[in-house]
């Protein structure tokens, strides 16, 4: 116990006595990340929304104007025997205007110049879970645009896909840039300590001197590393939260843009704690750099 | 206690020690001398093991220091305090801190290494400079600071650099008298000194060396 609150109080002492270079050190800390955050969190909203987007894989069979009851009866029961189609719902032309003068009630004028009911009737297919990849609903696709009733299909599976493969290229991208922001992080904590390191280098002597173990001497600087690496990133965490609010009330204020402002989320529990692990974990890193490189100058 | 066989070190091609060969026995007082450059440092660095030789063994307390591995050293400086010419104090730690921090190192409990301090430090005269910082010290009084750390924790070998170098007839003979008192309770004490006052102050085993060689080793004359 003795010995473990000398290393603390040694590592709090080792920042106090340095408190410029502390400081600087742990303003980049917290900006690094900060951007790692930032990051982490557009990431993951763009991964929420591609989950729902994907839950609601919709393909739209759009009618030929002269089909008749009967016939849309026929073609919506030949396409629920299909083991990919999860439910239909179909939308009168009446209702696809009347849905369009809901949702765009200051667009009338356009609707006065185009005289009768422009709109087609249609067939909205949801797609089941299972038959979601590109080639099934492709497949599904094809097999509807076969039948004599079909005007038109279109389908968002495309765009989604596209946006899968967007994320996938964000998730390099973002591997990239923390391990850029990461090792920019060790570099300068490393730093710190190696300054922290300059300064004590008579004490470390004279505590070898006296019978201290390697671990007695170092674990100081490793805690001064951690503890650094752990406030920023709890400093990270808090400007980013505060970011999020504002980001968050901007949106709803700008309405459910393209829906994302419903679903907007901010880091899950185990993120942060992650998240908080993660800024120790590279601040001891750091420490543990500049402890190596001493050791190496003195071999 | 401490043996040394044909041991030679050099520094940079220069001959610090030549093929020394002597022991010590356990609760000996040995006064190290000769003139400057003749390997009396030396000698103590390889008895503390913060140099090693080029040839022969070492022995400390039956241990070939040869074979010591670097993890283990921490644990032979233990054994062993070192009392620095120059001091080496903590400047930004108060007299007690200076001295607790040999107990810290070895996890000495709080309670123990509180008494153990303030015995050892009222036992070289310092009791009531507890919380003064080094800075303010007389140089004498640093010095006993040096020497209440190198003996808080009981060791059993005191080695002593020059200890009385930067202090006056008096104050030497002070330390002296506190090295004697450190003797009287079983630890074997070498003394690296070109003091000759204290050699005739106490007439105790003095070992010469000369240009890196045992020149003479006994008791001298009365």
């Amino acid at each position: 116990m003795t010995r473990l609150r000398y290393l603390l109080h040694e590592a709090v002492d080792n920042i106090k006595s340095n408190r410029t270079t502390t400081f600087v050190a742990l303003a980049t800390t917290t900006f690094t990340m900060l951007a790692m955050g930032v990051f982490l969190l557009v990431y993951l909203n763009v991964q929420e929304a591609l989950g729902s987007l994907r839950e609601e894989i919709k393909v739209i069979v759009y009618l030929r104007d002269v089909v008749s009851p009967q016939a849309v009866s026929r073609v919506r029961a030949e396409i629920g025997q299909d083991s990919a189609v999860a439910g239909i719902e179909y939308v009168s032309r009446e209702q696809a205007l009347a849905t369009f003068r809901a949702q765009f009630p200051s667009e009338e004028r356009l609707l006065s110049g185009l005289g009768d009911n422009p709109f087609p009737a249609s067939l909205v297919i949801k797609v089941s879970p299972a038959y979601r990849s590109s080639e099934q609903v492709r497949a599904l696709v094809q097999k509807l645009n076969a039948l004599s009733e079909t005007e038109e299909v279109l389908y968002s599976q495309d765009w989604i896909e596209n946006l899968a493969v967007a994320l996938r290229y964000l998730e390099v991208l973002g591997l990239g840039i923390g391990t850029v922001l990461a090792a920019s992080m060790v570099t300068i904590l490393a730093n710190t300590i190696r300054l922290t390191l300059h300064a004590r280098r008579d004490e470390i002597e004279i505590m070898k001197l006296i019978g201290a173990t390697t671990a007695f001497i170092k674990t100081p600087f490793v805690l001064e590393g951690a503890l650094l690496g752990g406030v920023g990133a709890l400093c990270s965490l808090f400007l980013l939260r505060t970011l999020f609010g504002l980001a968050e009330a901007k949106l709803a204020l700008r309405g459910t843009f393209w829906g994302i402002g419903r679903g907007l989320v901010f880091l899950p529990d185990r993120v942060t704690v992650a998240f908080l692990l993660l800024g120790i974990m590279l601040g001891c890193l750091g420490s543990v750099v500049s402890l190596f490189q001493l050791r190496g100058a003195r071999s | 206690m401490i043996e040394f066989y044909h041991v030679s070190k050099a520094y940079s091609g220069w001959p610090a020690l030549q093929d020394v060969s002597f022991k010590i026995g356990k609760g000996e007082f040995v006064f190290l001398t000769g003139p400057s450059g003749a390997g009396k440092t030396t000698l103590l660095r390889l008895i503390f093991r913060a140099d090693a030789p080029d040839k022969g063994q070492i022995l400390v307390n039956n241990r070939n220091l040869l074979h010591i591995r670097e993890s283990e050293i921490p644990y032979l400086h233990r054994m062993i305090g070192f009392v620095f010419q120059d001091f080496r104090l903590l400047l930004k730690k108060t007299v007690f801190e200076n001295v607790a921090l040999a107990l810290k190192v070895s996890g000495v409990p709080e309670g123990v290494l509180r008494v153990k301090v303030a015995e050892t430090l009222g036992g070289v005269g310092l009791g009531h400079k507890l919380d003064a910082m080094p800075m303010t010290l007389s140089v004498g009084e640093q010095q006993r600071v040096c020497l209440a750390r190198a003996i808080v924790n009981d060791p059993q070998i005191l080695l002593a650099d020059e200890p009385t170098g930067n202090l006056d007839a008096d104050l030497s003979g002070e330390i002296l008298e506190l090295m004697k008192s450190v003797n009287a309770r079983g630890t074997t004490v070498v003394l690296a000194t070109h003091n000759r006052d204290l050699l005739r102050r106490w007439r105790r085993r003095v070992m010469r060396l000369e240009q890196g060689r045992v020149a003479e080793d006994g008791y001298p004359e009365a």
